[in-house]
């Protein structure tokens, strides 16, 4: 009963999340009827999803016949929600998927693909007029705050490599790399022209 | 589970919560307290229950098995929670019927129903659970929640439920039961005939209508004789499920 309530609340935030996105619904359409089972081996729990074009709907436990059948254990199933490339996820050797593969596939692309209106959303509340000023407000923010992370982390990369010299810095440990590769390459050459040599002073027997 | 006493004009008696009333009269009774209670029917249910009965409906669609293409007959659907449900599980090609004895209830779950955009598939039909007006092995699953209490002859309406399945079709009875602790029998006891009536009294103005509430979930038959009362009418595979300490339970069979 209280897995029950918990999927209860996930399966009402996750359908408002997907109204956010106008496409994704009518996709979601295409899979009306069928039922994906998805058993997390450890710790051992199933879930079973059934798309339509009102969203999501999450069950503890389904009594018909399921179209798909996803085994993986927790780890890999966290990095399926939130990974951005759940195709990757999909394919790695500790997911095992049974039935029509499609029907998950198609609804891993609908979650990967998701873009979500916030602005429009944030209009029903605020009108155009406030959802303007407060999304373009945000967006200055978002990208004033990606430009200061991104220029930290070169300059912090440049003060460690160059001025501090704690660390190497890429081109100079790509240089050593590329020094290394030719030493490696010149020991398997000796090493074959070693052998060829004790080959050919070997007495013959 | 009908009272087998006679009144003094010879007409048998059926309970009306704890009170023995003619059993031509338990169905007008029982109308007079849906008409009452419809209008604020599903607000009551979340403040009594605390949200609960919706996790108890979350369970009954789990347990039906429904798919694409299937034949629900929704009976006592009252304002449509399980409708809404079946209609997307069953898509275009299936169909939903919400039966409903009492038409203030069945005007509230249709109106409800269509203001959510649900109408494609799903059918109104009032009708008496004893006498359903369907055919013979006619829909994949049958379901009544919280309804069957209200039934005057509860054991009519299983068989009629039975005539209208497919073989291999389902009945689904979602109806308050008895708690298995006795602990919790006590606490639910005096929530039911204290709290239950007060918020009637306070948000419906009707507080005589959730004492029958209280009484005739008192007046119910338990877990086992429910059951007991399937397997008599031609149920195989009858079980049930325990929620909430037993205060409801899921009643399944299946038929033959």
């Amino acid at each position: 009963m209280l897995l029950s309530g918990l999927l209860a609340g996930v399966e009402t935030g996750l359908n408002q999340v997907l109204k956010l996105d106008s496409t994704a619904l009518p996709r979601l359409e295409h899979l009306a009827g069928k039922v994906i089972a998805v058993d997390c081996q450890s710790p051992a729990t199933s879930l079973f999803i059934m798309p339509d074009g009102e969203g999501l709907m999450l069950a503890a436990r389904w009594e018909g016949e399921v179209d798909c059948r996803l085994r993986a254990p927790a780890s890999s199933l966290i990095r399926l929600a939130t990974s951005r490339d759940k195709t990757a996820v999909l394919h790695s050797p500790d997911v095992e998927l049974e039935g029509d593969s499609a029907v998950l596939l198609d609804l891993a692309a609908v979650l990967q693909d998701l873009e979500l209106d916030w602005e429009y959303e944030l209009s029903r509340w605020l009108g155009p007029v406030g959802s303007q000023l407060l999304g373009s407000h945000l967006r200055s923010r978002v990208n004033w705050t990606t430009q200061t992370l991104d220029t930290l982390r070169l300059n912090l990369a440049d003060y460690l490599s160059e001025e501090s010299r704690t660390l190497v810095g890429q081109r100079e440990a790509n240089a050593r790399f590329a020094e290394l590769d030719d030493l490696k390459l010149a020991l398997d050459r000796l090493d074959a022209r070693i052998e060829r040599l004790a080959q050919r002073n070997k007495p013959n027997e | 589970m009908n009272d087998p006493r006679k009144n003094s004009d010879s007409e048998p008696t059926t309970h009306f919560g704890f009170k023995d009333v003619p059993e031509s009269q338990k169905a007008e009774k029982v109308a007079e307290v849906f008409h009452s209670v419809a209008a604020k029917y599903d607000v009551m249910n979340d403040l009594l229950s605390g949200g609960m009965h919706r996790l108890w409906k979350r369970f009954t669609i789990e347990l039906s098995g429904v798919r694409v293409g299937n034949k629900v007959l929704d009976i006592a659907g009252g304002t449509g929670d399980l409708t809404r449900q079946f209609s997307r599980l069953v898509g275009p090609t299936g169909e939903v019927v919400l039966a409903d004895i009492n038409d203030s209830m069945l005007k509230v779950g249709r109106d409800r129903l269509l203001d959510r955009g649900v109408a494609n598939n799903v059918q109104f039909v009032q009708a008496d659970a004893e006498k359903l007006p369907f055919p013979d092995n006619h829909f994949d699953c049958v379901t009544i929640a919280f309804g069957l209490r209200n039934v005057t002859h509860k054991e009519d309406a299983i068989r009629s439920m039975l005539r209208v399945l497919k073989p291999g079709g389902r009945l689904l009875i979602l109806e308050f039961s008895k708690p298995s602790s006795a602990l919790l029998s006590k606490i639910y006891d005096r929530y039911s005939f204290t709290v239950m009536p007060l918020m009637g009294k306070l948000i419906t103005n009707d507080s005589e209508s959730y004492r029958y509430l209280a009484e005739s979930i008192r007046m119910h038959p338990d877990q086992d004789t429910l059951k007991a009362m399937m397997v008599d009418a031609g149920f195989e595979r009858t079980t049930y499920h325990n929620m909430t300490g037993g205060i409801v339970a899921l009643h399944r069979g299946i038929k033959p």
